[in-house]
Formats: structure tokens, sequence, C-alpha cells
């Protein structure tokens, strides 16, 4: 069943600061949509209006969650992640004292998550061994690549139908980043996700992704169809590789 | 007959340790998982003691029994002083100190109106069980002491269970952790504090009928227990119902100990010394995460 995001002409802020100017993105069913910019440029912010946590002063946010319409402005944060829609925040935002296995559990909180927690638990478990070993540990005290799996697999003790990713490689090794991209990709494709991942590191992220957006000062200042689209654009250039 | 002395004062210090659980248990959850200082946590333990000794001078109904069916409406206004704490004080950013004060007041708000009503004299219960006392030798067991300690150690396994193996538990256990983490989780960390802090104050209509069946209670016998309840959950590790069990079984042992060797007056010093001592070498308490 078809789950997709269409933002379109956005504008937000934080009191009387602009950050999102007329952003329209909009991310179809069964892709994966990387946001690409550096620090500063809004990624964040659109994350936060999708997940109403950041109200716009102006647009729509329209999310298909199984072949379903709802406007997301106006809701709370928690209805929309009830529909279906999950965050990995930035930052990972993880319960530091509290175990492994009790962060993936508090994952399934809504009640259609419930329903099949075991089996996503063991899912998650399958996919990260390494969580699965520190079950009982706290998971303040874990490096932060194991942190940023167990963020990413709360998410999806969720049972998301739209998976938002936002800065997963940050603070993270090289190795650690590939590694964390692959995993996106790997549960994308087995729970047939709609995966839309701001990310900075622009070689990785588009190694998965279909398409791409490039946000600048706000403002999506590219639109990429395909992978090599971006990887020819004069912007990116620019911006990333300094040419 | 040193011995006998040593384990009858061991023995007095689980039985004193068991009360404690159940007076410190909902400063366990309010102040070790939810951050809420809440210093009135003694008065509704007196408010608690107080409608015990109405129901029971009344209508001769066990004090037990009266609490247990006050469960619901303590549970009530507990809710009750969550939402005024939260939409005066909590939302605004002004948990800190303001909430301190606004519970300080709820404290004293509470005293002088058990004052005005009741005075200041001495009110007690009776109860089958306040008067035997269970010899096994030279041991003994005051059923008074033994009946609040057994029914507050299964308040705390209970609770334990709640908080470790239900949805609503994990999320409170969570809560001051990341409260906006928990919204990206679809659950609404003001329902969740709300429900916690109800439990808490809920937990002191038991502790209220348990002082009154093991002392005569009056208005401002809760002030000596707002040091206690704060080391006890301090000591034991805050956020850590089991820690508390420990943490309150160390304190009673120990002032049953001093009170029996070396008189009652050194029991609170010795007491607090030995959790200066403890946070010296553990800061974190006992069980502390």
């Amino acid at each position: 069943m078809a789950s997709s995001i269409t933002i379109k002409n956005i504008d937000a802020g934080y009191g009387a600061v602009r950050v999102l100017e007329n952003v329209s993105v909009e991310v179809k069913s069964g892709e994966t949509v990387a946001l690409l910019g550096t620090n500063g440029n809004g990624k964040s912010t659109l994350m936060k209006c999708i997940m109403g946590i950041v109200r716009p002063s102006s647009g729509s946010i329209v999310a298909e969650i199984d072949g379903v319409k709802h406007e997301l402005i106006g809701k709370t944060t928690e209805e929309i992640v009830d529909l279906g829609i999950a965050l990995v925040p930035e930052g990972r935002r993880l319960f530091p004292r509290l175990t492994v296995e009790e962060n993936l559990l508090l994952g399934a909180f809504r009640p259609t998550a419930r329903a099949q927690m075991q089996r996503n638990l063991e899912f998650c478990f399958e996919t990260f061994p390494r969580l699965r070993e520190r079950a009982k540990q706290l998971a303040g005290s874990m490096s932060g690549g194991e942190q940023q799996m167990l963020a990413l697999a709360r998410a999806l003790m969720l049972a998301p139908k739209i998976l938002l990713v936002d800065e997963p490689s940050v603070g993270l090794a090289p190795i650690l980043v590939s590694r964390t991209i692959d995993a996106i990709k790997q549960l994308k494709e087995s729970f047939g996700l709609t995966v839309l991942m701001a990310e900075q590191n622009f070689t990785q992220a588009i190694r998965i992704a279909n398409r791409g957006y490039v946000i600048v000062h706000g403002k999506i200042e590219f639109e990429g169809g395909s992978p090599e689209e971006l990887n020819n654009n004069d912007l990116i250039r620019k911006f990333y590789m300094g040419m | 007959m040193t011995m006998d002395l040593f384990v009858n004062a061991i023995i007095a210090g689980i039985l004193l340790g068991g009360f404690y659980v159940a007076v410190t248990v909902g400063i366990s959850i309010a102040f070790g998982i939810l951050d809420i200082a809440n210093i009135a946590h003694p008065a509704f333990i007196i408010l608690g003691s107080y409608i015990a000794y109405i129901v029971n001078s009344r209508f001769g109904v066990d004090p037990v029994l009266v609490a247990v069916l006050m469960l619901p409406v303590f549970y009530g206004l507990g809710a009750l002083v969550y939402e005024v704490y939260y939409h005066a004080f909590e939302r605004r950013g002004q948990d800190a100190l303001a909430g301190l004060s606004f519970f300080f007041g709820l404290l004293f708000i509470t005293e002088v109106a058990l004052i005005l009503v009741f005075g200041v004299d001495y009110r007690y219960v009776e109860a089958s069980y306040i008067g035997p006392t269970i010899r096994f030798g030279f041991v003994d067991l005051p059923l008074r002491m033994l009946i609040p300690c057994v029914i507050s150690l299964l308040l705390i396994v209970g609770l334990q269970l709640y908080l470790s193996r239900t949805f609503i538990g994990r999320a409170i256990m969570a809560v001051s952790q990341d409260q906006q983490a928990l919204r990206l989780l679809a659950a609404d960390p003001v329902r969740i504090k709300r429900v916690a802090f109800a439990i808490s104050i809920a937990t002191t209509a038991l502790a209220g009928a348990f002082l009154i069946i093991i002392q005569p209670v009056e208005p401002s016998v809760g002030r000596e227990y707002i040091g206690r309840v704060f080391a006890i959950c301090v000591l034991g590790g805050l956020g850590s119902l089991p820690g508390t069990v420990i943490g309150a079984m160390l304190l009673g042992i120990v002032e049953s100990l001093t009170a029996t060797f070396y008189g009652p007056s050194w029991a609170p010093a010795v007491a607090f010394g030995f959790l200066l001592l403890t946070l010296a070498f553990r800061p974190a308490g006992i069980l502390g995460r």
C-alpha cells in the first residue's frame, strides 16, 4: 500500500528568523530521497516541520499512509508518529540510563507497534547482532556507532511506513557512516519503507538514494531526478567538492 | 544476652525499614524518576493517617482497608496536583525553585488545615494487630510493624514489575531523560508524568495508614520524615526501586542498632553520617544508574 509525503510551499522559522522559504519536497511511495545540504541550511527544521515539532507558517504537508491522506500541519508529534511516521532524530536522542532492550521496547509504545513487537524485536536483533549482545547494557555506555544502530532499530520498533532519518552520519567514523547508510538501505528493503534522509555526507547519501534535493539557505536550489544528475550538478560541485 | 539484643535490633531495623519503604517509594518515583522535588510528600502521608483515623474511629474500619479504598482517591488527588504544578510551573520552565516553593506551600497548607480541624493532639487507630507480638525464641515480631513491612514489600514488588514490564512503566522510567524523544515514540510525556505522579501520591494513602498504626500521629509529625525519605532515596540510588528497598532497610537497621546500643537520640545522626559515608564511596547511591 502506498505511503508517501508531499510537502508544498512551506515557510517556517523560529520567532523572527526565517529558516525555510517556499520549500516543496516530495517523497513517493517506496523511494529513498536524500535531502542534501551543509550545516544550518534548514534540513533539520524541515524534518521538525514534518514531525509537528516546528509549525510552518504557510504551506501544506500531506502524508499518505496505506493509501489514506492526512494533513500533518496542526497535528501533535504524538499523532503524527501514531500514523506511522518515525524520525531518527539528529543526535540519536536515546534514553542513556535505560538498557538497550528497554530503549527498543519503548519504540513499540504505540498500539499498532505493540501487536508486532516480538517479531520486530527479533528482526532488529538479527539485523544488528551487537544490540542482542548488549541488550542489558545501558544505552549511554555504548559507542557512537552502536548508538546510531540502536536509534535506527528503535525507530523500526515503531513499525513505521515512512522513515525520516536526520543526519545519521554526524559524529561517526567514516567506516561507521558507510555501515549506517547500508543499514538504512537494508531496513528500507526489508520493511518496504518510504525513506527521507537528511545528510551532509553527499557521497554516502547518494549511494542509496533514488533522488535528492539540495537545500541552500532554506530554499530548494536543485532537484536531482537520479544519483547521476546529482553527481554532475554544478551546485554540488561547488558546495561539496570545492570545484 | 548482647547477641539477643543485637539480633532483635537487626530484626526491628528490617521491620522499620519495611515501613520506610512505603514512606519513600512515592518520593523515589516523584523525585528519583520524574525529577519533581515534592517536599509535600510527608504532608500527604499525614493526610492519609488522618483519613485512616477518621474512618477507623467513626466506623471501626480497619486502617489498612481504609487505605486500600483510598488509593483511587489519592491517585486522583495526585493527578490534580500534577496538573496544577505542570500548568503553573513546569510548562513555563520554572519547575526548579518556584516548583519547590509550591510544594513547600502545599506542605504548610495541609499541615495548618489539619491543625485547624483536628488540633495538635496525638491521634491513633485501633486494630486487632496493634498490640500482639509473635515470638520465635528470643526474637520479637510485633504485628504492628510486621504487617506494614510485608505490605510495603508487596507494594514495591508490584510497582517494580509495573515499571519494568508495562509500556507506560517503561515510559515513566524514560520521561525525565528526554521528553522530546518520548514524543517521537508517540508517548505524551505530560500524560506519562501525570500517571507517575498520581501513583506516587497514591502510595501515601498506604504509608499514612502504616504510620498511624505504628505510632500516634499529630499534624506536624510528617516533618520528621522529610529528611529521612530524601536520604533513603539518595542512598539507594535515584530512580531505582530496588535501591530504595536497600536504602530503607539499611537506614532502618542503622537507626535500630544505634537506638539499642547508644540511645535513640543518636539514631538520626548516625543514620545521616552513614548516608554521607556511602555517598563518599558511591556518589550515585547503592544501585544508582
